[in-house]
């Protein structure tokens, strides 16, 4: 049992150092404002209000505000991301910008149908609402320590259950509603087939063409279900979240080339959390620096080779 | 700094993973909570969708795609869906909210219909084929002074 309470522990308030902390907290705030700012709000202002069905948390809203109000929001969420990216009153302006955020993707998704696009941003980034403010920019000398702490570990850990948590139960719901026969069965199939006809897709011919291919279509969905069921064993075993990461990467850029489907946020979002991005920068820096090191030192071989040439020659 | 993590955190955490487990442990889906049903549903040959057609003077129908209409209306096939479970009031209430964006997608409309797309995908040689069966839900007339 105190072998099950010291992982959950360690799972949701682990130690991470705080440039880890930094580059997620600023890398949230800069998604958060690029969904403020460039999403397509203000054009929902002329919604009729027979098409409007409120999503719970906007029960009280019964037709869509006018575009001022949307632009209000818009503006408001953005110059708060941007304070929040530059490390201004850190706490309150990343708070603004992510409750805007949750009010235009609320009024978005209030047109009768349960829209996913921004949940996972938005559900990741909570636990940063009350993140410890580790640094500014001009601190980022410091952020190069490789002190972790649990004081500056815990909205990444907590962000990383979370993830698994959402991307677990998409693979649940799967399963449960549809069986094996999501994988096994044609589904994957006309999901390619139809997906051209209702969006837009980039790639339409691909996904007609894994559509017609069934071993390629129920490759793909084996893909999906086992990404998404096994997600929950990167809170086991670190190393795979790297791979996890590229893999959810893949899918989701897939998605948008294939069936025109925006899941860009979710895309960004997964990989700014689950990679420490300070050690594979760390990592880089020195791979680099051991490479010009070898290059230097050959740089002064061809005078010494010539050296023992010219005297094996002579 | 002290390494420890604050109480306040800690519940915090707490809370948001109990609303992340109510969805889909309780059934519920009131976003942000939701059950999480992404793509969850068996693709099949047949699909239902749910269609505005732009009615000419002539009687002649012609389905609007959604895609030509303003964002707000792009996903009223959702609201559309749930019209056969609804009264007759409040199908002409949709119907008529759609009315002078069909007209204005399509000058010469007169009526505008919304009707259900019983559709099956089949294969025709290289090509796929989709066929239509329709039922009409109900119509109403556009407005007077729409395009």
């Amino acid at each position: 049992m105190s072998r099950v309470r010291a992982w959950i522990d360690d799972t949701l308030w682990g130690a991470e150092t705080a440039g880890r902390l930094f580059i997620v907290h600023v890398g949230l705030a800069v998604l958060i404002g690029a969904r403020v700012a460039l999403g397509s709000y203000r054009q929902l202002a002329d919604t009729p209000d027979a098409l409007v069905e409120p999503v719970a948390m906007l029960r009280w809203v019964h037709s869509m505000p006018p575009v001022g109000v949307f632009l209000a929001i818009q503006v408001v969420g953005t110059v708060a991301a941007i304070a929040a990216v530059c490390r201004w009153r850190v706490r309150w302006t990343f708070a603004v910008a992510w409750f805007a955020y949750l009010v235009l993707a609320g009024l978005r998704g209030s047109r009768g149908k349960v829209l996913h696009n921004d949940l996972l941003l938005l559900w990741v980034s909570a636990p940063f609402l009350l993140a410890p403010v580790v640094a500014r920019w001009h601190g980022l000398a410091d952020l190069r320590q490789q002190v972790t702490r649990r004081a500056t570990g815990w909205p990444v850990r907590a962000a990383t259950a979370i993830c698994a948590l959402i991307y677990f139960y998409a693979g649940y719901n799967k399963l449960a509603r549809s069986g094996l026969s999501w994988v096994t069965g044609d589904n994957m199939r006309y999901v390619m087939l139809w997906g051209p006809r209702v969006g837009s897709p980039v790639w339409g011919d691909l996904a007609r063409w894994v559509g017609e291919n069934i071993w390629v279509a129920r490759g793909s969905a084996a893909f999906i279900l086992g990404l998404e069921l096994t997600f929950p064993i990167i809170l086991f075993v670190r190393r795979l979240k790297g791979p996890y990461a590229l893999a959810t990467m893949f899918l989701h850029i897939g998605t948008w080339f294939l069936l025109g489907l925006d899941y860009w946020a979710w895309a960004l979002t997964v990989p700014l959390v689950l990679i420490d991005w300070p050690a594979v920068a760390l990592r880089v820096a020195a791979f680099s620096a051991t490479r010009r090191e070898r290059r230097e030192v050959r740089g002064g071989e061809p005078a010494e080779q010539l050296g023992e040439g010219a005297a094996v020659g002579g | 700094m002290s390494d420890r993590v604050p109480t306040s955190a800690r519940l915090f955490v707490g809370v948001l993973l109990v609303l992340l487990l109510v969805g889909p442990c309780g059934g519920v889906e009131a976003w942000p909570v939701t059950r999480w049903r992404l793509f969850s549903a068996n693709r099949q040959a047949t699909d239902t969708r749910w269609l505005v057609q732009s009615v000419g003077a002539d009687g002649s129908a012609s389905t609007v795609s959604l895609e030509e209409l303003p964002l707000g209306y792009r996903h009223a096939e959702w609201p559309m869906a749930d019209l056969p479970r609804k009264s007759e009031a409040r199908r002409q209430q949709v119907c008529e909210a759609l009315a002078p964006a069909v007209a204005d997608a399509r000058p010469g409309t007169r009526k505008v219909a919304l009707v259900k797309d019983e559709q099956e995908l089949v294969q025709r040689g290289s090509d796929w084929q989709v066929i239509h069966r329709v039922t009409a839900v109900t119509t109403c007339d556009v407005p007077e002074g729409s395009s």
